[in-house]
């Protein structure tokens, strides 16, 4: 099965998804409902997208948008599918998807501490890296971590030469 | 700032006595936080040997002289840092190795890494270089050696004098309890 195979099949049997296949062996796939992703992404799992390697997010800052973006891969097809979340910014929450991948655990609780992104469902979301952290998530863009550095570690930058 | 000098804490005739033999013999704590582990198994090993000087590994905090910070330190690694080293017997030195703990390295604006390590553990010698060479840490050594012989090495008795600065500075970024640039969580 070929990728355009597989995005058309997405698309075909899941009417909030919106599936294009990109070169070689990718699809992106966009989430047109963030709130039914988890039945979503079981549905891509059923398909063969047994494996989730990574899940992150994407803060776009003027766009007033965090992408979360699961990164899948099925072993059977060699296909690699990007599937991506768009979430309100000011506030966001998006489901869980513990149920289908259970080591997504970890990477939610990571993705909460680094983006403060909500995950409804996630038994823990307490802090993984940070130690006692009081200020905005350190990845979001708005965040200026040289100012941080230099309030709370007394950075100090060089002369330009 | 700092009440007590670095020169009026030299040690005195006796301890310089004990200070040389004290120099020959040094067995190194290496809190490996970052890149810099990797060039201490080629300084310890058979092509730069560190040990004809006198010098090598210990496993625990209670019976090493040294503590060699190899690289950036995070928050959270500083609290273990400061663990480690309140746990080591007296006399002590630290040395720093690398650029990171002189003034942040590379990861001088990171919202996660300290700047200054000798802001919170007195920091006897600084081995500059990203990363040093083993020639280099085999220098800062034996330079260290040198102001141990000299009764000059004296972070340890620094830290027990000026204990409340480090602390206060220790608890500034351990034990925060406001947001640094006020925005909210």
């Amino acid at each position: 099965m070929t990728n355009r195979d597989m995005a058309a099949k997405i698309a075909g049997g899941w009417s909030d998804a919106e599936a294009v296949p990109r070169f070689h062996n990718q699809i992106e796939v966009t989430c047109g409902n963030p709130d039914t992703i988890a039945g979503m992404l079981h549905y891509i799992q059923s398909l063969g997208f047994e494996h989730m390697s990574n899940l992150t997010c994407v803060d776009w800052l003027e766009e007033n948008r965090f992408d979360v973006t699961y990164n899948l891969w099925s072993y059977k097809y060699k296909i690699q599918a990007t599937v991506k979340a768009g979430i309100d910014r000011g506030e966001p929450k998006i489901p869980t998807v513990m149920d289908v991948w259970p080591q997504a655990q970890a990477y939610e609780q990571e993705i909460h501490e680094m983006f403060g992104v909500d995950f409804i469902g996630n038994p823990d979301l307490s802090s993984l890296f940070l130690h006692n952290w009081k200020d905005i998530p350190p990845l979001r863009k708005d965040f200026d971590t040289e100012a941080y550095s230099k309030e709370a570690y007394g950075a100090q930058r060089n002369k330009e030469v | 700032m700092l009440k007590i000098s670095r020169e009026e804490i030299i040690d005195g005739k006796f301890e310089r006595v004990l200070n040389f033999f004290r120099s020959r013999s040094l067995w190194m704590l290496y809190y490996c936080t970052g890149c810099g582990a990797v060039e201490l198994p080629p300084t310890m090993t058979s092509r730069f040997d560190m040990e004809r000087f006198g010098i090598s590994p210990m496993a625990t905090p209670r019976q090493a002289d040294i503590l060699l910070v190899t690289g950036y330190v995070s928050v959270k690694t500083l609290k273990r840092i400061v663990y480690s080293y309140e746990q080591m017997p007296e006399p002590k030195w630290v040395v720093g190795f690398g650029s990171c703990p002189v003034n942040g390295g590379i990861y001088w604006n990171s919202y996660a890494t300290i700047n200054q390590l000798d802001k919170y553990i007195p920091v006897d010698i600084s081995i500059p270089g990203c990363m040093p060479r083993p020639q280099a840490v085999i220098d800062g050594l034996l330079s260290l050696m040198d102001s141990i012989k000299k009764g000059e090495a004296v972070g340890y008795k620094k830290y027990r004098m000026n204990n409340d600065w480090y602390k206060k500075n220790q608890r500034e970024i351990l034990e925060r309890t406001k947001p640094v640039l006020g925005g909210k969580k």
